[in-house]
């Protein structure tokens, strides 16, 4: 962007574009991918799905390459397993890395060893990486205190809660054929979405009283530019419809559609968290 | 040793020559500023003030950035320089997202020019050769270091000899902006701070500025 008036920085709230803009739009992308590969990798395994484990590990090879796609340097990437002390994009990354190697280990035990203790051993290893892939994302962003709206607690557990959400979703989707098994997803399903919808509205309501920068951003999403994108992507496709659906209906369709919009909502999500992003004005300009 | 610099806010003139003496010293390219002049007013007419604060990356004691960076490519120096190894920078932007100044921009496009569709100046020609930017990572202030380095190598004092203070400090005409040592107790810099009541600049984003605003 040319800044043609090199005074006019920093005077009124201005919204972070280094994460949204451009190719910056990767970055939401990782955030989801890595959030339902967790989510999905946790789910499978309370439902013991081998089809959706390794889906769960191919969205984690996915979010690692989202994150690398976004880099300016990509081929430094291994530079980003060195900080873990105190960067939480070093501490996704090795979380990663660890998701991708444990996951692979326990796919070959449970397909040619299936029963070992080796296996269930190496089940809640991956298990455990899941989860930190599933809620890196959430620290990454709570991490940044310059941006109030994402500087709060709520972050990590919504994106888990939603990573929850859109693994739940690609199990019903991979079970569609199984009209018993997909009975019993629905029904965690219908619980978590309630979660993910209690989750979300907490959160913006939580950021209005935070600070006036946090306020700004929720005002953004609730009726500025961004509102389209929230309300029909977030509460319409990600919570209402799913809601209506998977308390209405069993029937395999609506159930896939409940599916499908819940995962369109998760992106929504991260797209709306990240575009909404404001830094407080350093100086006041009126 | 902690360098540091103190702004008397009542001398500044918002005449921009401390961000054109970067731009030369560092050979910056189009649109990348290390140091900015920021204009805003506060009140309601007719009690108006108009407040003009230059800023540049605050080489903050517990910087947002240093944490947030996830190769070790922005670090600390001793002497309290917050400061980025370009060949470990991968360019991920989470430094430029943590700071709450942002003081940070990343270089992108190499063949930008002052000039477009002319041939580069001869500033810009020379630059390419004394001062390469890499593309795609990230870049701020950095108090100057080399003039500091090479000053002290020479034995010259930092904030008291023009060849090792930073470009923006001796180019500033009205004596705005001081440059030395805060953690020394006889330095013209902690006198003008303690006597003056110097301040940070927005000191509840908790960084601890190596920057002082003096009102």
């Amino acid at each position: 962007m040319i800044q043609t008036k090199p005074y006019d920085f920093m005077v009124k709230y201005t919204p972070q574009r280094d994460w949204i803009e451009g190719h910056g739009i990767l970055i939401a992308f990782a955030l989801f991918f890595g959030g339902i590969s967790g989510g999905l990798y946790l789910a499978s395994l309370y439902f013991d799905s081998m089809l959706g484990m390794f889906v769960a590990w191919i969205l984690a090879m996915v979010t690692g390459m989202t994150d690398m796609a976004h880099l300016s340097k990509p081929m430094r990437f291994w530079r980003m397993l060195l900080k873990p002390r105190t960067s939480w994009i070093s501490r996704g990354f090795i979380f990663i890395w660890l998701f991708l190697g444990c996951a692979a280990v326990q796919l070959a035990l449970s397909y040619w060893l299936p029963g070992t203790a080796a296996e269930t051993a190496f089940k809640v290893l991956a298990g455990i990486m899941a989860f930190g892939v599933a809620i890196y994302s959430g620290f990454v962003v709570g991490f940044v205190g310059a941006i109030k709206l994402w500087n709060s607690a709520i972050v990590p557990i919504l994106f888990v809660v939603a990573g929850l959400t859109g693994g739940l979703a690609i199990l019903v989707l991979s079970m569609l054929g199984d009209s018993a098994l997909v009975g019993d997803v629905a029904a965690i399903m219908r619980i978590v979405v309630i979660g993910y919808a209690i989750a979300v509205v907490i959160y913006f309501w939580v950021a209005t009283y935070e600070s006036t920068a946090a306020r700004d951003s929720v005002t953004r999403i609730i009726q500025g530019s961004i509102a389209p994108v929230f309300w029909i992507g977030v509460v319409l496709l990600g919570i209402v419809i799913p809601i209506i659906l998977l308390f209405t209906s069993s029937a395999a369709a609506a159930l896939a559609v409940a599916a499908v919009c819940a995962i369109v909502g998760g992106v929504a999500l991260r797209y709306v968290i990240l575009k909404a992003g404001v830094y407080s004005p350093l100086l006041p300009a009126d | 040793m902690k360098w540091g610099m103190a702004i008397e806010l009542k001398r500044c003139i918002g005449c921009y020559e401390c961000v054109l003496a970067c731009k030369a010293e560092h050979f910056l390219p189009p649109e990348i500023f290390w140091n900015r002049v920021l204009i805003g007013e506060s009140g309601k007419y007719p009690q108006v003030t108009k407040l003009i604060y230059n800023v540049r990356c605050n080489q903050c004691a517990d910087p947002a950035c240093v944490k947030a960076c996830p190769t070790g490519a922005t670090y600390q120096r001793e002497d309290g320089i917050v400061v980025i190894d370009e060949d470990k920078c991968v360019g991920c932007r989470y430094c430029m997202i943590a700071c709450p100044y942002q003081m940070r921009t990343i270089y992108e496009d190499d063949n930008k020019q002052y000039f477009p569709g002319q041939e580069l100046t001869e500033h810009e020609k020379v630059g390419k050769e004394l001062y390469p930017h890499q593309p795609g990572v990230v870049q701020k202030c950095v108090f100057c270091k080399e003039r500091i380095d090479s000053g002290m190598a020479m034995g010259l004092t930092p904030g008291v000899d023009r060849e090792a203070t930073p470009a923006c400090v001796i180019s500033c005409p009205t004596k705005a902006i001081h440059f030395g040592d805060l953690d020394d107790s006889s330095s013209e810099i902690r006198r003008l701070i303690k006597e003056k009541h110097g301040h940070p600049f927005h000191p509840e984003y908790d960084t601890d500025p190596s920057i002082y605003y003096i009102d």
